[in-house]
């Protein structure tokens, strides 16, 4: 029952066959297959890194941009301001000029007015004077110190500010 | 008995006798064994799907273990640690199907399996380690050689009747069980059927494994001994 033959050889030999097919057959294969896998988690983890050391550096240079760029609004806001308030100075001061200027152009207007108003009125009160002085003394005096009376005594009256008018 | 048992089917070609049964039983083990590689690795995809992670974590597994006990030079070796192991899986439970027999019942070629890992053994340790795996059969004292040659002769002669002995006792067990009960009576042969399946299993595992004990003696490295 457990007498040896030539089976003994014959079966070395299968196994040696059996060992080289398999070989051949699923372990190459297998062992290609991982050896591949490793090189392409190796590759993709070596591009992860470098496209995570890329987007830190992008992220870098857009918060260097950002803060350029708010430091740039903030000028721009600073100098709107400025300019606005420089503005509505220039604005506040023409008005003023020319409230000025309307005031002076009014007050000439009343004093022109009134330079007119007191001329007229001198006018009128020679020419009332006159005619009253000559009725009252229609013969006494001859024309000319009738004139000159007259003119002494609108002098006079300019002197002491007789009649009230507002000069 | 053992005529009933265990058909050899001795025939004699050329002058010299072979066990047919033990031949044709083998060439099935190894056919089923290829058919289940080659299934398990017909689509290897980069991206592992079903059968592909079985295999691949017996690969691993393998690797892993082989460097632990013998370094990176014992990779080579992988490739023959998972024919073993499959052909002796293969082998150990196809005698459990009625109608079939283990080509590890026969003794040929459990001393085939034996010697084969022996001899790799020594070939390995003379090729790589050279005057220095000789010298350690001298060692503590010259006296060891005489315990360390009975220990070097012991190996294959364990290894191949362990394994031998476990699968026929399994067999002719059934057999003897499948006779002495009842047609209506199958729970022994059902529950012994059910232990061979895992002594089966658990020989395979052990030759599997003492082959690579074996085997890393002879090719790990000299600073990696204790």
């Amino acid at each position: 029952m457990i007498e040896l033959n030539m089976t003994f050889f014959a079966q070395i030999i299968n196994f040696v066959i059996l060992v080289v097919l398999l070989r051949a057959v699923a372990y190459k294969p297998v062992v290609n297959m991982l050896k591949a896998r490793e090189d392409r988690i190796k590759e993709s983890l070596d591009k992860a890194d470098a496209d995570a050391a890329e987007a830190d550096k992008l992220l870098a240079d857009y918060k260097k941009k950002l803060a350029a760029a708010n430091v740039k609004a903030e000028d721009i806001i600073r100098n709107a301001e400025k300019r606005a308030s420089e503005e509505r100075e220039a604005a506040r001061a023409e008005t003023k000029r020319e409230i000025e200027q309307m005031k002076k152009a009014a007050e000439a207007e009343i004093q022109r007015d009134r330079e007119r108003a007191v001329a007229q009125l001198r006018g009128e009160v020679v020419a009332l004077s006159m005619a009253a002085a000559g009725k009252i003394i229609s013969k006494n005096i001859d024309k000319a110190e009738n004139e000159q009376l007259i003119t002494e005594f609108v002098d006079k009256l300019d002197k002491d500010k007789i009649g009230d008018l507002p000069c | 008995m053992g005529e009933e048992v265990v058909h050899r089917g001795t025939e004699q070609i050329m002058g010299f006798s072979f066990n047919m049964e033990t031949l044709y039983m083998t060439w099935l083990a190894m056919a089923i064994v290829l058919l289940i590689a080659f299934l398990a690795t017909r689509s290897l995809k980069i991206i592992p799907k079903g059968w592909q992670n079985v295999v691949e974590i017996i690969v691993l597994w393998l690797h892993e273990q082989l460097d632990a006990m013998m370094g990176e030079r014992g990779r080579f070796l992988a490739p023959f640690i998972v024919s073993l192991f499959m052909f002796l899986l293969v082998s150990n439970w196809l005698g459990l199907v009625p109608k079939m027999a283990s080509p590890t019942n026969d003794l040929n070629t459990t001393l085939a399996l034996a010697l084969l890992v022996i001899v790799m053994v020594h070939v390995l340790g003379i090729f790589m380690k050279g005057g220095h795996y000789i010298a350690h059969f001298f060692k503590p004292t010259p006296v060891f050689v005489i315990i360390n040659a009975i220990e070097e002769i012991a190996k294959p002669i364990t290894l191949a009747f362990r394994l031998f002995g476990n699968i026929l006792a399994g067999e002719i067990l059934i057999v003897v069980l499948l006779k002495l009960m009842p047609i209506w009576m199958p729970i022994p042969a059902v529950a012994w059927l059910a232990f061979s399946i895992f002594i089966g299993g658990v020989q395979a595992v052990i030759f599997t494994m003492l082959s690579m004990a074996y085997l890393a003696n002879a090719v790990k490295k000299e600073e990696e001994e204790s």
